[in-house]
């Protein structure tokens, strides 16, 4: 399994640097300045991909941790594994820029607003992911438990989100009209950030691997 | 019917021992009397008006005292070596996990029905009002603060760091429950009705949801 994760590690890593110079260029060459917000505004291109990429990745720690409880096979822990400490990176990045964009979008650095609310209690859950398996080392019996952590974990997502939703007042616009320059900055920045995730990933699970041969 | 005669039976048993080993309990009920006193002092609503600040206090208490004991629910098990023999028992293991849950709920109950009597006395919560409202809330939130709570009890069981670990893993998966707990309760002492708010069926919703994953998934969060 090594040769083929390093292989595709190398080809989505290319594809993803490629394509990030391509994004980071439109970002600020091809994209116009927000008239409201200014140059923070730039601050999108990043934020939306980033919490898009950390929902897929949650999703293949979920996948990976019922496919690990069911067959039983270690190849399923490393993938569930890696993806859930990527997401929490991603997770971290939308905790990140979000703040950043409130600041000057809102006036506050935080507001408890549905979606950043949500991810801060995703960023809760899967940062209790990471200290069970911390905690627990490389003792089999975690990797099982934890699985099913990842799995209830996940499922309580969409109850975090509807139960903030309703609870707070929504400040994400519901539908944005992007201007065509910002759609297309936007539509290159997405396909960079996700191959980035993917690159990052990859190269977690390839070092997992190295990991497993060597004890 | 066997499937419920063994859960009923580590139910009573449970119940039994820690009615007869008394630590458990009593240091869940004091810490929740202690609690709801401290918290008289630091908030200032609970003195002025108790409707605003009632349910999040009340709530805030009864999740951490039951973390208290139910933290304790597996663990006492693994230390006394009595765990893998209930894990070698000719029982299903969701029969096992039904009779931890059911302990859990009774205890909760109690714990529950202690500290608003006290809140009564101590802050004028209203319990008059809405009364059968209020207990249903109480009820619905428990089951699935119980089902939560025993699954991540056994999942905890086991690990290095339990008692460190629990609250971590079980508090952000009760987010969604609380909210709903508090906006219910809020609801209820107001004298509104609860039928048709969402929050009944987003509980509702969770209690099926935690209660059939607790089923499931406890025979490979306690297998060896």
């Amino acid at each position: 399994m090594i040769g083929i994760v390093r292989k595709w590690a190398i080809v989505t890593t290319v594809f993803a640097l490629v394509l990030n110079a391509l994004s980071l260029y439109m970002v600020f060459f091809h994209a116009p300045v927000e008239a409201r917000m200014g140059h923070v505004q730039k601050i999108f291109y990043y934020h939306v991909p980033c919490a898009v990429s950390a929902y897929v990745l949650l999703f293949v720690a979920f996948t990976a941790s019922a496919a690990f409880l069911w067959k039983g096979a270690r190849k399923y822990d490393i993938w569930a594994l890696s993806s859930a400490e990527t997401g929490l990176v991603f997770v971290l990045c939308v905790l990140t820029t979000g703040p950043i964009w409130g600041r000057s979008a809102w006036g506050k650095w935080w507001v408890w607003e549905p979606r950043l609310t949500t991810f801060l209690v995703l960023f809760l859950m899967y940062a209790s992911y990471v200290l069970m398996r911390v905690f627990g080392g490389k003792d089999p019996k975690t990797a099982k438990i934890a699985a099913v952590f990842s799995i209830i974990a996940f499922m309580d997502v969409p109850l975090v989100n509807r139960a903030i939703a309703w609870w707070g007042s929504a400040v994400h616009p519901r539908e944005v009209t992007l201007d065509p320059w910002m759609k297309e900055t936007l539509l290159v920045s997405f396909p960079a950030v996700l191959l980035l995730a993917a690159a990052i990933l990859l190269w977690r699970v390839h070092l997992a691997c190295l990991e497993a041969e060597g004890t | 019917m066997r499937f419920f005669s063994v859960a009923w039976l580590i139910m009573t048993k449970d119940l039994k021992e820690e009615v007869r080993r008394k630590e458990n309990v009593l240091a869940s009920l004091f810490f929740a009397f202690i609690s709801l006193v401290l918290l008289h002092f630091s908030v200032d609503e609970m003195a002025s008006d108790i409707t605003k600040a009632g349910p999040g206090v009340l709530w805030i208490i009864v999740i951490f005292a039951g973390s208290l004991f139910m933290g304790n629910i597996f663990r006492k098990e693994e230390e006394t070596g009595t765990f893998c023999a209930l894990l070698m028992a000719p029982a299903d293991s969701g029969s096992i996990f039904l009779g931890k849950f059911l302990a859990n709920f009774v205890f909760l109950s109690v714990l529950e029905s202690f500290l608003v009597v006290l809140a009564f006395i101590f802050t004028g919560f209203p319990l008059h009002r809405g009364t059968a409202s209020l207990a249903s809330v109480f009820m619905l939130v428990t089951l699935g603060y119980s089902a939560a709570g025993t699954i991540i009890s056994a999942i905890v069981a086991r690990e290095k760091g339990a008692a460190l670990l629990y609250p971590l893993l079980l508090y952000p998966l009760l987010v969604p429950l609380f909210i709903a707990a508090v906006s219910l309760t809020g609801l209820a002492i107001s004298g509104a009705g609860i039928l048709y708010s969402p929050w009944l069926r987003l509980v509702i919703l969770f209690d099926i949801l935690f209660f059939c994953a607790g089923l499931i998934l406890f025979e490979f969060a306690a297998e060896e």
